[in-house]
């Protein structure tokens, strides 16, 4: 039996996971990071982007939209918007949203609007691309 | 003893009522099972969102962060404030909305001047209390029914948006707690500027004190990204406690004049009853002492 620690992952509308694992990669604003027990107390965000966590040997994914970790040597805990496995993505809203926000890119907007449309280009492109990967 | 006719008419309104009442009272119960559902998704979300940055906050050395400005230059009584104000979209809950605008009433008067306060209201009752009164932002318009993660995002980005550009000081939100299904409790939670003692009690206090954490890649860049977050994720939660709170209060409220209508029927048909015997025995008596007088 490897070593584990425990692992909370809690979106807005749900708790998603939570139990021992054995090995959590990220995707951190600067690539990807893996966190094994006795990791050192760290705190980062999480940008939409992929999630894997290793359970009695065998990797779980996940998509996870905009959120942070708290890593502690023995638990870690993440608080994100929203976590789907791969095969609970909707890929026909997906494939929807990302139209709609394309449509939106090639329109004149403001700024923030700009930035809005380009993260939910982005949130759906990765699910997107999850599902794809992960689901067949 | 009143007219039958009267009688009559006012029962039949009553029954009308009874009708509008018993559909409300159905309809909020629906509601509140779906806003109960989504409160139990998102309470471990809250607590934990709290709880979690309460000990990240420990573990952050001390950054100059702008917000953790607590604008000390600027003396107590100038500092602009602003409060965001749950309400309903519309009445007809109980005292719901009353307790959240006196409660709010009285975190004004707390306030050392009223021109710097602004208030930031959701819900039609509200505004329109406010409106009367104080300096409403006007362009602030969010309905409270079925909150989403969306609208609360949009709410977080306005309010750090003014406190980046110096138009608020400090911002509190005022919503109502759920504490059980027959408990309600108006609160205000302090979303800018932060301080360590302003989160409220963590759902488990299983958090050990830890020396000082890595942030990745600053605690800087870090707290950017992660206030906005928080703010988000706070507005969220106490959207959804809201919701859950205005349909609970509905939903009594509705109980209680389903209840009183009908107990109001009941006493006006006993009545109607002896209305109309006392009619029909008057008019016998009356038949009686026609045939009498007829006899002599």
């Amino acid at each position: 039996m490897a070593k584990t620690f425990h692992l909370e992952i809690i979106a807005t509308d749900r708790v998603f996971f939570e139990g021992e694992v054995e090995h959590l990669v990220i995707t951190a604003i600067d690539g990807l990071l893996g966190i094994l027990p006795g990791h050192e107390p760290l705190v980062t965000c999480l940008p939409t982007g992929e999630l894997k966590y290793m359970v009695n040997g065998k990797w779980k994914y996940a998509a996870i939209s905009e959120g942070f970790i708290q890593v502690m040597p023995e638990s870690s805990i993440i608080l994100a918007d929203t976590c789907e496995l791969p095969e609970e993505i909707d890929i026909k809203r997906a494939e929807a949203a990302k139209e709609r926000a394309e449509e939106q890119l090639r329109q004149k907007q403001s700024i923030k609007e700009y930035y809005q449309t380009q993260a939910a280009l982005n949130r759906a492109m990765n699910r997107l691309k999850i599902s794809q990967k992960h689901f067949k | 003893m009143p007219n039958m006719r009267e009688i009559r008419e006012r029962i039949a309104s009553i029954q009308q009522i009874l009708k509008i009442t018993n559909a409300m009272y159905l309809m909020s119960s629906s509601k509140l099972k779906k806003a109960r559902k989504s409160l139990e998704a998102t309470e471990p979300y809250f607590y934990k969102l709290q709880s979690t940055i309460d000990s990240v906050l420990e573990h952050t050395p001390h950054t100059r962060q702008q917000f953790f400005d607590r604008r000390a230059d600027i003396p107590e009584e100038k500092r602009k404030k602003g409060y965001i104000v749950i309400t309903a979209d519309k009445g007809l809950c109980g005292s719901y909305n009353h307790n959240i605008m006196k409660y709010t009433e009285q975190e004004l008067a707390k306030a050392a001047d009223i021109d710097n306060c602004y208030l930031f209201v959701m819900g039609q009752v509200g505004r329109m209390h406010f409106q009367r009164k104080m300096r409403v932002d006007g362009e602030f318009l969010y309905t409270t029914q079925n909150p989403t993660l969306y609208r609360a995002g949009e709410i977080a980005d306005m309010v750090i948006d003014k406190f980046d550009n110096g138009e608020l000081d400090e911002v509190y939100l005022i919503y109502t707690d759920m504490i059980n299904s027959s408990q309600q409790e108006t609160r205000t939670l302090r979303l800018l500027p932060f301080e360590r003692r302003h989160f409220g009690k963590a759902a488990d206090g299983t958090m050990k004190k830890l020396p000082k954490a890595s942030f990745m890649p600053s605690p800087e860049e870090v707290m950017n990204y992660l206030i906005p977050q928080y703010a988000k994720g706070i507005i969220y939660g106490a959207m959804v406690e809201a919701f859950c709170c205005e349909q609970q209060s509905r939903m009594t409220a509705m109980d209680a004049a389903t209840t009183s209508a009908k107990d109001m029927i009941k006493e006006l048909s006993l009545m109607y009853n002896r209305a109309r015997q006392a009619a029909i025995t008057q008019e016998i008596t009356e038949v009686c002492g026609g045939a009498a007088s007829l006899d002599e």
